[in-house]
């Protein structure tokens, strides 16, 4: 078979139309990491949260003086991480939840960064206990705060569901928001009482198994909630 | 080479330099250009119309949260107008899954503004074409048109940048067309000042569609009143963050008394050349043809539909139930809780159980006129056919209606039904109006909306893009609720009284007393008169009260039963049927600045708080 001046022409077009394809961009991929936790300073344990409660924000300033932010949800443990950030300068930030706000920090986040957050909650729920006859759940626990002065107390209430993702927005409404008590008081116009509460869930259904945590909702702005540990609770038959 | 080739050549050369004799520099004949726009009146009101075409008024197509990425305004091709801003905040309820409008769409109209600036800059060039009366009446109309752009976005956003002038690009540097944030105080002082230019300039009177002077004062006066509550209450319930201790959202709570009294003397400008409906004697039917009657005197400015323009819209298809209609379907209904704003009802003997009925309708004898004619009740009439709403059959039934409602659904010995055709005994278990078990295409609440409802259409004219009933955007009785509202605001309850006591006898109401008035009567009063018309969920956000009253709230409807054995309908009061949630988040009170605009604009950071 004869080469043809055009077969010639269309193989090498083919072939550096193919061979533009693998230009690489300049950008390294984003390898780099950022973990910690959101630890209580008294007692040096991680702050209990909920799912969409609590986000970490970073914005890398070293791409703009204005970066558009991006957020990290925090764990229902308290932890929270992201491995696959751009190397660089951030600044780092807590949004939302329910402690004494803490300014945000500046760092440079690479391969393997960790930051904890030492903060301080609102409000303690001291003396978690729980109290199970037949198949009704009574709870009781009391709130202490360490620093007085914050936000005005919105409502307190039970969380209750079938799996240990229990929290504000993942919880049986029969079970949990309808025992919700609003409160509307700042902390120091609450009674003993008041901060003592007790809860009682009857009727649940037996032979099944629910995880329960209790929280007190403030008013400030993002109607954050400090909570308890979460208990398993398995209903006799 | 022959002699005809050589002929040829030649003859090709001479065409092309005689080609190049055409002038290729023609104007555009698909553009109207500024000397044939400004060159007569005729050319100006095809400027105007389509900036009015623009306008971001919140009629039967405005969709909150926008569609397919584009602005939630004049949507071309939109029917579902149960996407209503009302089904997301108490008034109804409807397709969103909560409270789904928090975070807008982005609206910046911008180019929109832009095309007003051109008309201010460009028509004092073309002066010499016009009188000074039209070019008073055309600038003042330019102001109100501006003015109105800003109200859409100081509501939505607090301070946004303040463009009054045309933007040039390339001849501008981009960092001079960054322009920054003005404060929210900038911005809705910005907006007064422009409506004072446009009352002291246009005439008081113009059509329908475009803006008078009392057109441009009835802006004023809501414009006014919102910056007002935004003073008052966005001091007392507010998210701290950069924006507001910079000022771009908040206004300081002194300066509030000023927006207050500023609404009220824009109000009373209206007086006089305004007033209620008032034609027919019988107030139900007064009340529905207030919304239908093009000449009612209480229409300040409308915007009208057509089918041969392509305008028409859907209100009829979509409101009304499907059996009441040719086509289509409905998905938003009034809860309860709304209807119960103009007093509880009670189905219930004082012993606690349900009251028996031989019809439906012996429940709602004696209601007021104006919620007779703003929501279709069970036994209610449309196009001939019967509201048969009906939520199931009891075979028998004994006890308390708390009693009842309070049981799980398991242990209730009621039949529903999904079908409409499903009998129990040869009774149909749910009416062909609901309450179904399947779907929301039938009542949730037992409701259906009667507003603006056009019931002399019949029946298989009923179809989509078919509706032609104007949207009225200012009509005098919001401005006698703005005027109410700021007067109680600023403790002049006499003249407040007055105000709502014209409403309320045109509503059918008893009149109220001096003792009666207080900020959250005056309040309930305008939630009941402007139900469905776009208001209560800009009202509810400028009082600063969205995130106490939908804090993971749910909503009730009214659910007829027919007991088997009595022949009889019981009504209970019960969760609507698809039991939603509808939560306000406080940072909600503004919308976030749109992304890409943050993108394109540094200076427009700080972005509103909490986002």
């Amino acid at each position: 078979m004869k080469l043809q001046l055009r077969t010639i022409l269309l193989t090498a077009g083919m072939l550096m139309a193919a061979a533009s394809c693998v230009k690489k961009d300049n950008f390294d991929a984003p390898e780099a990491s950022l973990e910690g936790n959101l630890v209580d300073q008294g007692s040096k344990n991680n702050i209990q949260t909920a799912t969409g409660n609590v986000t970490i924000r970073l914005e890398q300033l070293s791409w703009s003086a204005t970066p558009a932010p991006q957020d990290i949800p925090v764990k229902m443990d308290g932890s929270f991480k992201n491995s696959k950030l751009f190397k660089g300068h951030y600044r780092v930030s807590i949004k939302g939840g329910a402690f004494w706000a803490v300014p945000p920090v500046e760092m440079d986040i690479d391969k393997g960064s960790k930051y904890d957050f030492n903060l301080t909650p609102y409000l303690y729920l001291n003396s978690f206990t729980h109290q199970l006859d037949s198949n009704q759940l009574t709870l009781r626990f009391t709130m202490q705060a360490p620093i007085a002065g914050m936000p005005a107390i919105a409502e307190i209430q039970p969380y209750v569901n079938t799996t240990s993702l229990v929290g504000p927005g993942a919880s049986i409404r029969d079970y949990s928001d309808v025992y919700k008590v609003a409160v509307n008081k700042e902390w120091a116009d609450m009674s003993p009482a008041d901060k003592s509460p007790e809860f009682v869930i009857p009727n649940l259904v037996r032979g099944r198994t629910f995880y329960v945590r209790v929280g007190v909702r403030f008013n400030n702005d993002d109607k954050s909630s400090n909570l308890s540990e979460i208990i398993k609770i398995d209903i006799p038959k | 080479m022959n002699m005809y080739n050589k002929l040829f050549t030649v003859l090709l050369a001479v065409l092309a330099v005689v080609s190049s004799c055409q002038k290729l520099d023609i104007k555009p004949v698909n553009l109207l250009t500024d000397d044939q726009i400004f060159s007569s009146e005729s050319g100006v009101n095809v400027y105007m119309a389509q900036v009015y075409r623009k306008l971001p008024i919140e009629d039967f197509t405005y969709r909150p949260t926008g569609r397919d990425n584009q602005p939630g305004f004049n949507l071309h091709h939109e029917w579902e107008h149960f996407w209503h801003a009302g089904a997301a905040c108490g008034e109804m309820v409807g397709p969103w899954g909560g409270m789904d409008i928090g975070g807008g769409f982005g609206y910046w109209p911008y180019a929109d503004i832009r095309a007003v600036n051109y008309f201010i800059e460009t028509l004092p060039k073309y002066a010499a074409n016009f009188t000074q009366d039209k070019i008073d009446q055309f600038t003042g109309e330019a102001y109100f048109l501006r003015a109105y752009y800003y109200f859409a976005l100081a509501k939505r956003y607090g301070g946004v940048p303040i463009v009054e002038v045309v933007q040039k690009y390339p001849e501008q540097t981009i960092e001079e067309l960054q322009v920054h944030r003005n404060t929210e105080e900038e911005t809705w002082n910005f907006i007064g000042k422009d409506l004072d230019q446009a009352i002291l300039l246009l005439s008081g009177t113009s059509a329908p569609e475009r803006a008078n002077k009392y057109v441009a004062a009835a802006l004023k006066s809501r414009a006014m009143l919102y910056a007002g509550s935004i003073a008052r209450y966005g001091s007392q319930n507010f998210i701290s963050g950069d924006a507001r201790t910079q000022g771009y959202v908040g206004i300081a709570p002194e300066k509030a008394a000023d927006y207050f009294n500023q609404a009220i003397a824009a109000a009373k400008l209206l007086e006089g050349h305004y007033n209620l409906y008032t034609s027919n004697s019988d107030k139900v039917m007064n009340y529905v043809d207030a919304f239908l009657d093009e000449k009612s005197p209480e229409n300040i400015l409308v915007r009208n539909y057509s089918i041969p323009s392509r305008t028409a819209h859907s209100w009829d298809a979509t409101f009304s139930p499907r059996w009441m209609t040719a086509n289509a379907l409905s998905r938003a209904y009034p809860t309860l809780e709304y209807v119960e704003r103009f007093g509880l009802l009670d189905f219930n003997n004082p012993d606690g159980t349900p009251k028996r009925y031989s019809q439906l309708t012996d429940a709602f004898q004696g209601l007021e006129p104006r919620l007779r004619a703003t929501v279709y009740f069970p036994g209610d009439i449309l196009r001939t056919r019967t509201f048969d709403v009906q939520r199931g059959i009891y075979p028998a039934f004994s006890g308390t209606a708390a009693a009842e409602v309070a049981k799980l659904a398991a242990s209730r010995s009621y039949l529903l039904s999904g079908d409409p055709n499903t009998m129990y005994n040869g009774k149909a278990i749910i009416g062909q109006t609901g309450i179904s078990t399947a779907g929301d295409e039938r009542t949730r609440t037992g409701f259906y909306v009667r507003k603006y409802i056009d019931y002399r259409r019949p029946q298989a004219d009923v179809d989509l893009f078919t509706s032609t009933t104007h949207w009225i955007e200012f009509r005098y009785a919001e401005i006698l609720l703005n005027r109410a509202e700021a007067d109680i605001e600023t403790g002049q309850a006499a003249d407040a009284l007055a105000c709502l006591n014209k409403i309320r006898d045109r509503a059918g109401a008893t009149p109220l007393t001096i003792a009666d008035m207080t900020i959250d009567v005056v309040r309930n009063e305008r939630s009941k008169e402007l139900a469905f018309e776009n208001h209560y969920w800009w009202d509810i956000r400028r009082w600063r009260i969205a995130d106490v009253i939908l804090n993971n709230a749910r909503f009730q409807g009214i659910m007829p039963y027919y007991v088997f054995d009595e022949q009889k309908y019981i009504i209970l009061k019960e969760p609507e049927t698809f039991g939603r949630n509808y939560n306000f988040e406080k940072k909600f009170y503004y919308e976030p600045m749109p992304g890409g605009e943050l993108g394109k604009n540094p200076n427009l950071y700080p972005n509103n708080p909490n986002y």
